[in-house]
């Protein structure tokens, strides 16, 4: 096992986020490397785009312990780090070519310290097993506390053309500068950009501060895909998205 | 040492998880059935291995079979208590070995053999190898170790049901275990971040507010992360058994409470309660006119005989502070032997919400069960105190003897009439302190300071007003 490369992949809802994350998945798992999918979005359709069923996420687990624990159900001579660790372990979506997680739905009211703190723990065990761990989220990196050193941790913002997604994009930028978590390289992916103005968009980009890695075109297969609900994880190899995201791919592991 | 087993054995290993892409079998799991169990015994063949049932040569690969994983150990100091700490220890060793990923205990094992192990001639002889001699490093008491390997479905069923009758035999054990019983509590701080001078005492008789973790799992995490927020505290001399007061939690929680508070007592609402977080499962609260503790949990939406929601309650005595007459407890504690053994424990209770007290059926007292009115029975103070009367709660013998100390030392203090909500008239029936505090200060406008030091309070009438 060589070091781990952790790209996270943000940007506001609907931008096209789970687009770019299942085809980072495609790609990266045909290296026949371990990838551990984290979908750590509660409104993302990850497994739909990867064409996997997901059982019981990491909030249901949560909600499970919690409701165990108060009814006094837990044997008295086991202790809830086990029984978590087997849970989470259980709640993996296992799949020749790669592992998903679920965090799914966010915490109901009283405290969630104590699993909290013992989840970010058993995931970052769980994380250390793999080779490439791409995680979809919303903003931040709230589940994997900070990293060692010698891992790559990239962040791909997505934004599509909308004066929304770029903003979104810039406070994202600015918030992870200002979070623990260490991301060595950030770029800006622009999504369902039309040929014509793709100069005028570029231009755009540049008041975001962020370097643009990948521009992926306007795409009518990802349209059909959407609207069949096809697994994009399937798109053609030829396609311009799997194209992008391929370079996108040699870019960062350079 | 370990030169004969084809894989590498090392600490190491330890957090390795095998995915399905790259196992050769599963064992035991989810999908299949498994247990592991260490059993002190007489006339320990010393060193004997033994794998029933298919080894991994005779697998399909992809598959899941059961696992049983026998550990007979025998040493002059090995007593059958030291069982399950051995156990424990399954996990952790059977990780050591590279390619093997072991998960959880007991009867919830699940384990995978990589397909990498598999080739480089792996076998589940040289898991009971490996465990023989890790065993014997770890626990020098062990003087014969001899470990049994099942992947035969039958034998793994008869297995597992002897299995789970010991575990509960050794639960029942724990759930005796007491705080006298051991040497070590733990303290918690993880809440530090929005009560920051809240430190949590976890002891085997009383688990975190937050219910979320107790001893064992204290223990765990002491281990596991000796750097987190959850540390030892040798509890040191006990100055108060039945308070629950020790020397030397008393210096830690001043320590870790940046000296806000030095002094505890785990098992009462008085005097110097344990101090609450914000996150705690259910408050205890004093209720003065009945001399009697009420409980209102989290989940319980109305508001409790006093006029206040849970909510409000919890403001009371939340962000780590401890206030006399309140404390954050979980629901576990409830069952607690020891559950606030000071203030006479579920003797001094005079109201639950109905949930809880249906949960707790096992552990309320049988006579004292239909003594304590929930919300179905009663509305306001007036009514517990009916009720109690009608049901002979033995809070009734305490205000007995309040109403006694009254007449020596009766010193009235009017309370100012405004818009009157609810009024009670006290004269008539036992009465006790409308408050009591052994410490409290006088609010003044001149500079000056005003302290009552014991003092007793008592109405003719108390008004209680909303703002």
């Amino acid at each position: 096992m060589g070091y781990l490369v952790i790209i996270a992949v943000s940007g506001k809802g609907g931008t096209g986020k789970t687009l770019v994350s299942s085809l980072l998945i495609k790609i990266l798992s045909e290296t026949g490397k371990d990838v551990l999918a984290i979908d750590a979005d509660p409104d993302s359709n990850l497994p739909e785009a990867l064409g996997v069923e997901v059982e019981k996420t990491v909030g249901d687990i949560r909600e499970e312990l919690k409701q165990d624990t108060a009814a006094g159900k837990i044997p008295a001579g086991m202790n809830k780090w086990d029984i978590l660790d087997y849970k989470i372990m259980e709640s993996v979506v296992e799949s020749p070519e790669f592992d998903l997680l679920v965090m799914g739905r966010p915490e109901g009211s009283g405290c969630y310290c104590a699993v909290n703190n013992m989840l970010r723990k058993i995931i970052e065990t769980l994380s250390s097993n793999y080779d490439f761990i791409i995680i979809d989220t919303e903003a931040g990196l709230e589940h994997l506390s900070r990293r060692t050193t010698q891992n790559v941790n990239v962040m791909l913002i997505v934004t599509d053309i909308s004066k929304r997604g770029f903003l979104t994009a810039q406070r994202i930028g600015n918030l992870s500068n200002e979070l623990d978590i260490n991301f060595q390289k950030m770029f800006l992916v622009l999504n369902r950009v039309k040929k014509e103005n793709e100069d005028l968009i570029r231009k755009k980009a540049v008041e975001t501060g962020l370097d643009v890695i990948g521009v992926i075109y306007d795409d009518t297969e990802v349209t059909e895909y959407d609207i069949e609900g096809k697994p994009l994880i399937g798109l053609p190899v030829d396609s311009n998205p799997v194209k992008t995201v391929s370079k996108i791919v040699s870019q960062i592991l350079d | 040492m370990f030169e004969d087993i084809p894989v590498d054995v090392s600490p190491m290993y330890e957090g390795e998880r095998i995915r399905s892409a790259n196992m050769f079998v599963e064992l035991a799991g989810p999908k299949s059935i498994g247990a592991e169990l260490v059993q002190v015994k007489d006339n320990v063949e010393d060193g004997k291995i033994e794998v029933k049932g298919p080894e991994l040569a005779d697998m399909e690969e992809g598959e899941i079979y059961p696992l049983g994983i026998l550990i007979e150990i025998q040493g002059e100091k090995l007593e059958k208590e030291l069982e399950g700490v051995i156990e424990r220890r399954t996990h952790e060793l059977c990780n050591y070995i590279k390619g093997f990923m072991h998960l959880n205990q007991r009867d919830q094992i699940w384990c995978r053999v990589s397909k990498e192990a598999k080739e480089s001639g792996f076998k589940l002889e040289h898991l009971t190898k490996a465990l023989s001699t890790l065993f014997r490093e770890e626990f020098p008491i062990i003087e014969a170790i001899s470990i049994t390997i099942l992947t035969d479905k039958a034998e793994v069923e008869v297995f597992l049901e002897k299995a789970k009758s010991l575990y509960e035999e050794r639960d029942a054990r724990a759930r005796e275990l007491s705080d006298e019983d051991v040497d070590v509590f733990y303290g918690c701080v993880m809440c530090q971040s929005f009560a920051p001078t809240h430190v949590c005492v976890v002891t085997p008789d009383r688990t975190a507010l937050c219910g979320a973790i107790n001893w064992f799992d204290c223990r765990a995490a002491a281990k596991m992360d000796p750097e987190g927020p959850i540390f030892e505290i040798e509890k040191g001399e006990i100055l108060d058994e039945v308070k629950g007061e020790y020397e030397n939690v008393n210096l830690v929680v001043a320590d870790r409470s940046q000296g806000t508070f030095d002094r505890i007592y785990l098992h009462s609402v008085f005097e110097y309660p344990h101090t609450s977080c914000g996150c705690f499962e259910a408050v205890a609260f004093y209720v003065p006119e009945l001399d009697g503790i009420g409980i209102v949990d989290r989940d319980f939406k109305g508001e409790t005989p006093l006029g206040l929601p849970f909510s409000a309650m919890a403001g009371q005595c939340s962000g780590g502070k401890q206030v006399e007459g309140f404390t954050g407890l979980s629901l576990e504690y409830m069952r607690s032997p020891k559950f606030l053994q000071a203030d006479g424990g579920y003797e001094r209770v005079v109201w639950l919400p109905k949930e809880i007290k249906d949960a707790l059926v096992d552990y309320i007292p049988a006579d004292l069960i239909d003594k304590i009115p929930t919300e179905e029975d009663v509305n306001s103070i007036k009514e517990i105190r009916t009720f109690l009367e009608e049901k002979e709660h033995p809070i009734l013998e305490r205000l007995k003897v309040s109403t006694e100390e009254i007449e020596t030392d009766e010193k009235p203090i009017e309370t100012p009439e405004l818009e009157e909500i609810e009024e009670m008239d006290t004269r008539e029936v036992p009465t006790s302190p409308v408050a009591y505090a052994s410490e409290m200060t006088l609010p003044t406008s001149t500079g000056m300071k005003i302290i009552l030091k014991n003092a007793k309070i008592y109405a003719e009438k108390v008004i209680i007003k909303r703002k």
